[in-house]
């Protein structure tokens, strides 16, 4: 059994499609719904964490790509663009898990399995660096 | 045995000088002594990069055919001053845009010109009879302007206190996010890499002092606003409270936009991130005493920001090596602590810094006139009447 955070994208040939449903009845997975939304082109957005047996996983994901919709596995809610980060800190003082954290170099580091998706970190950064996923 | 400008200079000159940087001479002066190791080293070189406010650029755009009196100025929608001759403006870098607000403000304005980008300049005037033109709507480069250069009124703050937030509430300051219930602690220094904690008492840092600022060579012109010698000081004379601050010149066109950046404090405004070097010559044992001073040494007050009126009120006074070591006990509740400014850019501004004296292509300069000390802050007594 394992585990996978992923970010899928629907177009607007798909939003609507039963696929939640697919993904539990053919291919025996099991999901949490983290984030749903759609916008208003239709297009919609779903951040699953999505749980089963690798073989499993990997035909559910095949599935959803043959009904375009894209599939890509993320970690956190949160990108952090390190062209655009200087390493201040001001993140870090609004992360309570510590994943995002100064190295002994005071350099950022961004732990991405330890976040909340609190987003206030993307408020906090004076460069504007952090962006979240959806 | 002490040292002049002059003499250090020619081993700069001679490529023989010796020059560490603020945190690297801490151990010299350990192992060797204050004694030899000031007789060993020539020059220490401190930097900072940090938000300073207290920012912006004087510019030049050159005379339009027929010519304008810019009276309203944007550069990219951020509003920028009229109030000096027909082509002449200063950029303040908190100025929000028009269109974005803090989001995209004077800095970022600055640091696009830096970064060699075009830059829409709109501006309206009257007319008048030797400049007729009323509206101009155009383009700009850095390359374009007859002069562009930074004059910041205050940058380099000696010290700064940490904050905290004893309220219920969250709230967004110049200092960070501060989480309610004393969530946490921001402070902004470079500690004992900074300027001004490494010459607290102002011996070689006055008007004329050659240094690094945003990647060009500048100078500092003037002491800078807030300017406070009059500070609480440790038994040694570094300060305990803010302290000193420098105004600080240079030209735009030979920085580095990775060294001036804009900056976005949440719910509070634009700011710049401003990257400054100081080499201090260690012309005598004093000077040597001084630079060699650590973050245990060095002490801040930790200040409440929920509460404004009759100032902050002070919670503790800390070492900066607590606030670096992660976390600070208040009253029996281990409270995180994060920086503000980058210690990291600090450490490159410092070596680069550091390189270019090495290299012979930076030269110490003396000051041609030393800042007062004693000098106490004023507050703005709010006087009633509409008429005097």
């Amino acid at each position: 059994m394992i585990t996978k955070k992923i970010l899928l994208s629907f177009p607007k040939v798909a939003t609507g499609k039963p696929m939640a449903m697919e993904l539990i009845k053919t291919y025996n997975l099991d999901f949490s719904i983290l984030k749903a939304l759609i916008d208003d082109n239709i297009k919609g957005t779903l951040l699953l964490e999505i749980r089963g047996e690798a073989n499993d996983l990997n035909a559910g994901i095949v599935f959803l790509r043959e009904n375009q919709i894209g599939v890509k596995e993320v970690q956190s809610m949160v990108v952090v663009d390190e062209k655009k980060c200087i390493s201040c800190g001001a993140c870090t003082a609004v992360c309570a898990v510590n994943a995002l954290e100064m190295d002994e170099n005071w350099s950022l580091i961004h732990h991405e399995d330890k976040c909340l998706e609190c987003m206030l970190c993307v408020k906090a950064c004076p460069m504007r660096a952090i962006h979240a996923v959806m | 045995m002490a040292k002049t400008y002059q003499e250090i200079n020619e081993k700069i000159a001679k490529g023989e000088a010796v020059v560490v940087t603020a945190e690297e001479v801490i151990d010299i002066v350990k192992k060797r002594g204050v004694k030899e190791a000031a007789d060993y080293v020539d020059v220490v070189t401190t930097a900072t990069f940090g938000p300073m406010c207290s920012s912006g650029a004087f510019l030049n755009f050159g005379h339009s055919d027929p010519p304008i009196r810019m009276a309203e100025i944007t550069l990219n929608g951020v509003v920028a001053s009229g109030g000096l001759a027909a082509v002449d403006t200063y950029l303040g870098a908190t100025q929000p845009s028009n269109d974005r607000g803090i989001e995209y403000g004077g800095a970022h304005v600055i640091n696009d010109l830096i970064a060699g980008k075009e830059v829409h300049l709109v501006a309206k005037s009257q007319g008048t009879d030797c400049y007729p033109r009323k509206e101009i709507d155009t383009w700009v480069t850095l390359a374009d302007l007859n002069e562009a250069y930074l004059f910041n009124p205050r940058n380099c703050y000696q010290n700064y206190n940490a904050a905290i937030n004893t309220s219920s509430k969250r709230i967004y300051t110049y200092m960070g996010i501060l989480q309610p219930n004393m969530g946490n602690i921001t402070y902004s220094t470079a500690g004992e890499l900074s300027p001004l904690l490494n010459d607290p008492l102002l011996k070689t840092i006055g008007m004329g002092t050659r240094i690094f600022l945003g990647g060009a060579q500048g100078y500092v012109s003037w002491m800078g606003t807030q300017f406070n010698t009059a500070c609480e000081r440790d038994e040694k004379g570094y300060p305990t409270t803010p302290g000193a601050t420098l105004a600080l010149i240079g030209n735009m066109k030979e920085m580095n936009p990775e060294y001036i950046r804009g900056a976005v404090y949440e719910k509070y405004g634009t700011s710049m991130f401003v990257g400054v070097g100081i080499p201090i010559p260690i012309l005598n044992e004093e000077m040597m005493s001084f630079v060699s001073v650590e973050n245990k040494d060095l002490h801040t007050n930790v200040l409440d920001y929920s509460v404004s009126k009759g100032g902050h009120p002070i919670l503790k006074k800390v070492s900066y090596a607590e606030l670096r070591s992660g976390s600070v006990d208040i009253n029996g509740k281990i409270i995180k602590t994060s920086p503000m400014s980058s210690l990291k850019v600090a450490r490159e501004i410092a070596l680069e810094l550091n390189h270019w004296i090495k290299k012979g292509g930076f030269f110490l300069q003396e000051p041609i006139q030393a800042f007062p000390m004693g000098n106490a802050l004023k507050g703005l007594e709010i006087k009633e009447g509409e008429s005097r």
